[in-house]
This record gives structure tokens, C-alpha cells and sequence, in this order.
């Protein structure tokens, strides 16, 4: 199984798109990627956490106090409507990008 | 700004916000652990990679450096406090200079609203006049619609009864301590809608200080009737002295204008228009909103319409030109008017040359310092290696060595503040300023401090911390240039001072008369409206009555005796060059009494018209080459005839070097005019007290004003004194660091070379090759030094003459003589280290590593 690196840049939109549906906590987000991109997208630790540090300070998460699964305290990450803003304002520009990069590899 | 907010919030909560980052991180390694993966990375590091996304590990890191740079100079507490001694000399001299500025330009007067304060002038093509005449300022009070308020005062003496000493007053609009918004330390103050009026009773208000001098500071004074010039007048009350009276001096008393034709036998103070005699400063306060250009437009159309009225008084197109009036700069100018345009202001030039001054100071002191601290860096060279050998970067060690210059410049900036201070303080006090000009620094003395200490650190820091990280000490180059700088800024600090030496000690030696002996009796007759013939019978009474007294010598009589109050000076042209002279208009005994000598031709006989005598050097600049007797001379409008020329004395000013003086005979309309000028044969002092009773009986109304000339010589002495203490003090002082400076690096250099003054002594070098070696090396920088600090002192010395003494900028003595101290200091400052050289035993440095 090949673990494959982050694209630049499509970390924060993963993060921001995973938490759509609710609050996670830091280790549910990396697993959550690497599970719905079929164990393709691998999220390091050294990644990840600056990259939630970046979200929290502009904004677009808050986190709160919450109980894990294994029953110990840990923080969860919660989308702000700023941050569901920029979710959407990334998407329609990722979308619009990739399907760009599409036509050229289509037709080139 | 939400995220900046949110920015300060993790800085704030940094300690909460990181364990909450561990927290998350522990937990992932935990979930990872369990779901069998293995631990990846540093998590300290990983936790400083994410921290870094909140944007304040320079913070951190300079906390770092901080605390180290503290731990290092508190180690090397030698080496620390003569660092912040050298800094606390450069900045504080910054320090004290900065802080007279503030005081001057910067910061505004203590009085209400300082920043709507105007003060006026005339000026019109005619002419140019620091006062107006009451008439056109109470107009101008009366119809102005954009000054809220108009503030006039008028400097005078009156005599208290019982009094020996005339009383200095001021004498304001009544509406002038609402104005300033000045408190009553006792009793009321001058109120405009009571004091103004007229038929109004006669009231004064002490200061503070003479309330305290002379009447014991008595709680119950307000109501008392003192009597000044033998009337009635009402004490109201004292003023405090927080508040800045627009004065540098403060008087003793302030009386409403309007008492001034009540007080003064014979004032036209409210009626003339001619401001010869007198006249009022004039201050406005603008009204919100408005410009100042709006209200000198207003005062010049109501000048245009007055003039319809008093052609005689007001000056066609005359303008009435504002600057600030809440600054102390609006307070620095005497009363002076004349024709053409006005004096360029000498606050410029003054502030420059001395900024001038204090950063050389500066520079001697940042070089001083850089020389420590590259000898610092060949102390420190292992653990600079160390450093770069545990992985730190170059850009990492800089940054700390910088550090530690900024930790250092800060401290010194904190020091150079005291330091400052102290000097601000003392000459303060030595030169009597009023109470109300504090020298306690304020928010601008302190940020210029921080600022300095800052750039210093720059000045010092920089290149020493690159060269010490390269570990290239032992290139000589910067240290040569660091010397060439130290030596080229104190030596123009040398010069300076000898230029000022020599200037003081040609104005202090012989200024052309005698003058210990003499006693100047000024009656100020004009301002007691004496007609021309009343004047003279005033004269030659008092002459008379003087001649009947034991002891007296000689008794002249000039328009403008030295040391006085008045210059005049007049253009005149010879042979197509215009030549400024000097002149006065004297009495024929006048060259007797001050012991002018006579060279060739004759004095005046009584009465005489249209003759001129001229001093030595005037002839010669008008006249080179030639006989100046019997040429025909136009000065000033009048036709005369060089009847005498007379030794070079510096009469009317004795800062002028080439004395070009003329001499008038005394005209009917010199009369009113003129000051009594007596020699006495015992000592002057014994004189003064009966010259006053003398002067009573002559006319009691008439107060005049005696000064030994002696005395007034010293106080014209005193500023320039000052002056040339504080920078000799300055130039002792960079001396003393460039020194220090050299004999250092001249040491540095013994101990370099070690070896090869061994291998040298032991091939049979004699003591003196040896000296020369070692001290070859500084010959160059030296020299360039010298020449670059005499350029820089030619150069500033051009500034220097326009506003000090008629020194010559190239004053050949001051030059050399600043230049051999100089090599002569240096020299023997550096030879104590280089005999070390001689004591170097060949087979002990051979043997040496």
C-alpha cells in the first residue's frame, strides 16, 4: 500500500472539507483522509499540526475540550462559518483548477 | 485584525495554548501506537514546527539571546561597565544637546493651549520690527473676528519706594494671565474686565519670587498699597511660577499697559506709533478651526485700513508675518527692528553645529567601543567555534552578537539619560533659567535616548559581529579604520574647542580700552520724552555734579557704549566694495575716558560737524594703502571728513575681529540717547551707590540705570565661557577615548607579533627598530584621521563663524596646536605598550606555541 504525500496547499481544504460534517480531533482528521482517499493520502503529524495551528489563527476552526474514543481528553476541531466560507471559496477554485488541468491532459 | 487579535491571544496564552499543542500531539502518538503504527520525528520539534505557525518564535528567540547577552556581560563586568561608561559619555552628550532642543523647538510652553498661540511681527518693505505700537495692536484687539484673544507686553522699570534697584516690570493687557491661563499663587491676578477699564484703579501682581525676596512671602500682602515711581499702587496678588511668563526672565512685577502713561512721567506708550523707543510684543490665540494664515491675512487688511488713518504709523503693505507663539523660540528674540530684511534666525545653525559636535563624540565613542569588542571577539574565539561546531549558523550568531551590542546600547542610552540630565541640570542652574523650562526628560528625551542607544549599537555592533563570526580578527583593516574614525572625529573635537579657545582669549584679552575702571551711567533720557535741549541740560548737570566728586578721572558721554544693549551698523561703500562698519556717536573726551589711543590726526573739538574719526582697521579695509586723513566718507546719509584715526577697539562689538568702527560727534538729536561713561581713580564699586542719590537730585523722576563695566564685561564673557568649557570638556574627553582606543590596539598588536619581535631582537634588532615596527602600522591610520578631522574641522568651522566671534576659519595656531596635542597624547599613550614589545625575551617567544 502506497502512502502518498500531501499535494501543497490541499491539506487546509482536506482539513476544512473533513470537519464539514462535525468536530473531530487531530488524529480523526489524519485517519479520515487517509480512509476516504482509500488509504492513498497519507497525513503526517509534522504536516498536520502546523497546518491546524495556520486554521486556528485565521480563523476558520475553533477548538473545544472533548472526550476520545479511548476515553481521554483531547481537543476537538470545529469548522467557524468563516471557516465553512473558505471551504466553499476553495472548492469552486480547486474545482475550476483541476478541471482545467483535466482538459489539458485530455487533450494535449 | 481578527487574526492579529487572535495573534496577541496565543502570545498571551502561550504556556496554555503549547501544552494544549503536547496534549494533541501525545494523543496522536497514543492513537498511532495503538493502531500499530511506529512514532515518526521529535516531538519537541515537531511541537516548535507547529508553534511556529503563530508567528512568535523570534520572540522566543530573542528572549534567548537576551538572557544570554545578560549572562555574558554580567560575567565580564570589567569589560560591561566600561562599555556603558564610553556610551554613557557619546549618548549623554546626545542626550543633553537633544533635550536643550527639545526644550527650545520642540516642547511647548507651559501655558493654556500652547498650540493657538501666534506671535507677530511687522515686516513691510520699509522694514522689520519685533513690536507693534499699542495703537495698532489695541486695534487690532478691537476688530479682529479670527483671534480669540490678543495678548501685548512691554518690558520697563519702575522704582519701589525705599528701593535701590530699579524694579523690573512687565506691562500686559489685562486679559494676559487668563490667556496663559496662569494661577494665582495668592490674592487675584490682572482681570481684563476690571484692571482695563478706564479710570481704572492702579494694581499690580507680584511673581512669585520677588513676593519671596521682598516681602517675606507675608500671606496678607493682596490689598497693601506699594508705591512705584511715588504713586499708589494696589497689590492684587502673586502670580504662580509653573506657568511660562513668554519671558526667559521672569520680572517682578506685572502692572495692566494701560498704567504706563500713570507710572512712567511722560509715556506715550499708548499713543506713539514709532516703535524707536518702545512698543509691545504681541501674541494671538486662534480661534478653532482657523489657519494661521487666516489671521495674518485679517491683521494685514486691518493694518491697510489703519494706515488710512495713521499714514505716519503703519508701514505701506505692511504684513503681519506669525510663527508659533507656544514655543520657546518665539521667546528667544530681543527687541530689534531696522530697515531691510530681518537677521536670519541663529537657531538653525546653532542647532546644527552643536549636533554636529555631539555625534563626533558619538563616533569616537561607537569606534572605542567596536575596538573592545573586536578584541572581545579573539577572547571569545572558542566559543564561537563551539557554536558554529554544535550546528549554529552564521545568521544565528550574528543575530546574538547584535544582541548583545543592542542589550549594551540600551544600557548605555540608560546611563547616557543620567548623564544627560546632570549636564542639563548644571548648566541650567550655572545659567539661571526660569523654574517653569524643566530639564526632566519627557516622552520625546526618552525615545531619542532608546533610539541613540539603538543606533549605536548599529554604530558599534555590526561590524565587529561579522568580523568576529568570519573569525577574521586578526585582518588589522577594520581595526585601522575603526582607529582613522576615532581620530578623525576627535580631532575635529580638538580643533573646534582650540578655534573656540583662541576666539574666548581674543575676547577676553585686551578688547581695546581700559574698561576695569569705568562706571556707565544709563538715564535712558528718550524714554522720558527729554527734548533734545532738555537732554543736554540733563548732561552737563550731571556732569558737573560729577566732576565735584572725589575720585573721578574722566567723563564722556556715547550713543552706544560697549557693552550696551544697542548696536549700529552701516553700510558704506569705498571704491565699489560695501564695507559693514560699526559706529557711535561719542563725546570728544570719549577716547580719553576709555583710554583709546589716539594714533594720528585730532580728536573732536565741542560742537563739531561733519567729522569722523575711524579706528586703524577701518582705514585700512577702506582705504588700503593710502592716508585715510582728510578723505571725504559717506556713512549712513551724512557727509564727513576723516579728522582722527584711532587704535582698533572693539567698542560695540566685541566679537567682531576686525573692528571697523567710526565715531560720530555727538548731534543734538544723539542727546536723548546718550549714556554717561565715567572713570574713576579709586575703585568703581565705592562710586555706584552715590551716583543714584547724585542722579535724584538731578532729576527724581529720571532712574537711570549703573553698571560697572567690569562687571558687564565678565556677564558678555560668561555664555561664550560656557561654551567653550562644554566643548573642551567634549574634546578632553574624545581625547581621552581615542586614546584609550589606540594604546589598546597598540597592545593588541605587541602581543600579536610576539614572535616576530623575537626572531627580530635575536638577528640583532636595536630597542628603537623594535618600537618602530610595532608602531608603523598606526602611522597611516593615524595620519588619515588627522587629515580627515582637519578638513571636517575647516569645513565646520565655516558654520561656526557665522554665528560665533569673527573667529578665522583657518587659524593656523588653533590647527597645529590641536593637531600636536593630539599625536603627542596618542604618542604617549601608546608607547606604555609598546615597551612591552621591548621586554620580549627572544627565547621565550620563540619557544612560545
Amino acid at each position: 500500500m502506497p502512502k502518498k504525500e500531501m499535494p501543497a496547499g490541499a491539506l487546509v481544504l482536506l482539513i476544512l472539507r473533513v470537519l464539514r460534517s462535525g468536530p473531530l480531533h487531530g488524529y480523526a482528521i489524519a485517519q479520515r483522509i487517509h480512509t476516504l482517499s482509500s488509504e492513498v493520502l497519507h497525513v503526517e503529524e509534522g504536516a498536520l499540526y502546523p497546518a491546524l495551528q495556520r486554521i486556528l489563527l485565521q480563523g476558520w476552526v475553533t477548538s473545544d475540550w472533548g472526550v476520545s474514543e479511548t476515553n481521554r481528553k483531547v481537543r476537538f476541531y470545529e469548522l467557524t462559518p468563516a471557516g465553512r466560507q473558505q471551504l466553499e471559496a476553495e472548492m469552486s477554485g480547486y474545482d475550476r483548477v483541476h478541471e482545467a488541468i483535466q482538459a489539458v491532459l485530455r487533450t494535449a | 485584525m481578527d487574526k492579529l487579535l487572535r495573534r496577541l491571544r496565543y502570545l498571551l496564552n502561550r504556556r496554555r495554548f503549547d501544552d494544549e499543542l503536547a496534549n494533541d500531539l501525545e494523543f496522536h502518538r497514543e492513537m498511532a501506537a495503538l493502531a500499530g503504527g511506529l512514532p515518526v520525528g521529535d516531538p519537541l520539534r515537531l511541537r516548535e514546527e507547529a508553534r511556529e505557525a503563530w508567528g512568535w518564535t523570534w520572540l522566543d528567540r530573542l528572549g534567548q539571546d537576551l538572557r544570554y547577552a545578560t549572562r555574558l556581560l554580567r560575567k565580564s563586568p570589567g569589560f560591561t561597565l566600561a562599555a556603558i561608561l564610553i556610551l554613557a559619555v557619546g549618548i549623554g552628550a546626545n542626550v543633553a544637546a537633544f533635550g536643550f532642543f527639545n526644550l527650545m523647538v520642540l516642547r511647548p510652553l507651559p501655558v493654556r493651549d500652547p498650540a493657538s498661540l501666534l506671535h507677530f511681527q511687522r515686516q513691510a518693505p520699509a522694514g522689520y520690527a519685533s513690536v507693534l505700537p499699542y495703537p495698532e495692536f489695541d486695534f487690532f484687539r478691537r476688530h479682529t473676528t479670527t483671534l480669540s484673544g490678543l495678548i501685548a507686553r512691554s518690558r520697563g522699570s519702575l522704582q519701589m519706594e525705599g528701593d535701590e534697584k530699579p524694579l523690573k516690570v512687565h506691562f500686559v493687557s489685562a486679559n494676559f494671565f487668563t490667556e496663559l491661563g496662569t494661577a494665582a499663587t495668592l490674592g487675584r491676578l490682572l482681570d481684563p474686565t476690571r484692571d482695563e477699564t478706564p479710570g481704572a484703579d492702579p494694581v499690580v501682581v507680584l511673581s512669585r519670587g520677588f513676593w519671596q525676596r521682598r516681602f517675606g512671602a507675608d500671606p496678607s500682602l493682596p490689598g497693601r498699597i506699594i508705591h512705584l515711581n511715588g504713586k499708589p499702587v494696589t497689590v492684587v496678588g502673586v502670580a504662580s511660577d509653573e506657568t511660562s511668563s513668554l519671558a526667559l526672565e521672569t520680572p517682578d512685577l506685572w502692572i495692566p499697559a494701560t498704567q504706563h502713561p500713570n507710572l512712567v512721567p511722560g509715556s506715550k506708550l499708548l499713543t506713539d506709533y514709532s516703535v524707536e523707543s518702545s512698543g509691545e510684543e504681541v501674541w494671538g490665540r486662534l480661534k478653532p478651526g482657523l489657519t494661521p494664515k487666516a489671521a495674518e491675512e485679517e491683521l494685514r487688511s486691518l493694518a491697510a485700513t489703519l494706515r488710512t488713518e495713521h499714514p505716519e504709523g503703519i508701514w505701506e503693505n505692511e504684513t503681519l508675518p506669525s510663527e508659533p507663539g507656544g514655543y520657546v523660540t518665539s521667546l528667544l528674540g530681543r527687541a530689534h527692528h531696522g530697515t531691510g530684511a530681518k537677521d536670519p534666525s541663529e537657531i538653525l545653525p546653532v542647532a546644527s553645529l552643536l549636533l554636529a559636535l555631539v555625534l563626533l563624540i558619538l563616533a569616537v565613542a561607537c569606534g572605542n567601543l567596536g575596538g573592545l569588542l573586536l578584541a572581545r571577539g579573539v577572547a571569545r574565539e572558542r566559543e564561537i567555534s563551539i557554536r558554529v561546531s554544535v550546528g549554529a549558523g552564521s545568521a544565528r550568531l550574528i543575530r546574538q552578537l547584535l544582541t548583545e551590542s543592542a542589550l549594551l546600547g540600551l544600557l548605555g542610552s540608560a546611563a547616557g539619560l543620567g548623564v544627560g540630565y546632570l549636564v542639563m541640570r548644571g548648566l541650567m542652574s550655572a545659567t539661571s533659567t526660569p523654574l517653569w523650562l524643566d530639564p526632566a526628560p519627557d516622552w520625546r528625551v526618552l525615545l531619542f535616548c532608546a533610539s541613540m542607544g539603538l543606533f549605536s549599537a548599529l554604530l558599534f555592533g555590526v561590524t565587529p559581529a561579522f568580523q568576529v563570526v568570519r573569525q577574521r580578527h586578526r585582518a588589522t583593516r577594520t581595526r585601522q579604520i575603526l582607529i582613522s574614525a576615532q581620530v578623525a572625529a576627535s580631532c575635529v573635537l580638538l580643533i573646534v574647542a582650540g578655534l573656540l579657545v583662541r576666539a574666548l582669549s581674543h575676547a577676553s584679552a585686551d578688547p581695546g580700552f581700559e574698561y576695569r575702571q569705568v562706571v556707565t551711567i544709563n538715564p535712558e533720557l528718550g524714554n522720558h520724552n527729554y527734548s533734545p535741549a532738555q537732554a543736554r541740560t540733563y548732561l552737563e548737570t550731571f556732569q558737573s555734579r560729577l566732576r565735584s566728586l572725589p575720585g573721578i578721572d574722566a567723563i564722556s558721554a556715547s550713543s552706544a557704549p560697549p557693552f550696551g544693549n544697542k548696536t549700529v551698523t552701516m553700510g558704506a561703500e569705498f571704491e565699489g566694495r560695501i564695507l559693514r562698519v560699526r559706529t557711535s556717536s561719542v563725546d570728544p573726551s570719549f577716547f580719553g575716558t576709555l583710554r583709546i589711543p589716539l594714533q594720528r590726526g585730532r580728536d573732536f573739538t565741542a560742537g563739531e560737524k561733519n567729522a569722523l574719526v575711524i579706528s586703524q582697521s577701518l582705514g585700512d579695509l577702506a582705504w588700503p594703502g593710502q592716508d585715510p586723513l582728510g578723505k571725504p566718507i559717506n556713512l549712513g546719509g551724512h557727509d564727513c571728513t576723516v579728522i582722527g584715526i584711532v587704535a582698533n577697539a572693539h567698542v560695540t562689538s566685541q566679537q567682531d575681529k576686525s573692528a571697523a568702527e567710526a565715531y560720530f560727534p555727538a548731534a543734538d538729536a544723539d542727546l536723548p540717547s546718550m549714556i554717561l561713561l565715567v572713570r574713576t581713580t579709586t575703585s568703581p564699586e565705592s562710586l555706584a551707590p552715590t551716583l543714584s542719590s547724585l542722579a535724584k537730585d538731578v532729576d527724581p523722576k529720571v532712574m537711570p540705570d549703573v553698571q560697572l563695566m567690569k562687571n558687564s564685561f565678565q556677564r558678555r564673557l560668561q555664555d561664550a565661557q560656557y561654551g567653550v568649557l562644554s566643548i573642551s570638556i567634549l574634546a578632553a574627553i574624545a581625547l581621552f577615548l581615542a586614546c584609550l582606543g589606540i594604546a589598546g590596539l597598540v597592545a593588541y598588536a605587541v602581543s600579536q607579533r610576539t614572535k616576530e619581535i623575537g626572531i627580530r631582537m635575536a638577528l640583532g634588532a636595536k630597542p628603537a627598530d623594535v618600537v618602530l615596527i610595532v608602531m608603523r602600522q598606526f602611522a597611516r591610520p593615524l595620519g588619515i584621521g588627522l587629515l580627515l578631522g582637519a578638513g571636517a574641522a575647516a569645513a565646520l568651522s565655516q558654520v561656526l563663524r557665522k554665528i560665533l566671534f569673527g573667529l578665522g576659519s583657518l587659524d593656523p595656531v588653533a590647527y597645529f596646536s590641536a593637531i600636536a596635542l593630539f599625536t603627542l597624547t596618542v604618542a604617549l599613550a601608546s608607547i606604555v605598550p609598546a615597551r612591552k614589545a621591548l621586554r620580549v625575551d627572544p627565547m621565550q617567544a620563540l619557544r612560545n606555541d
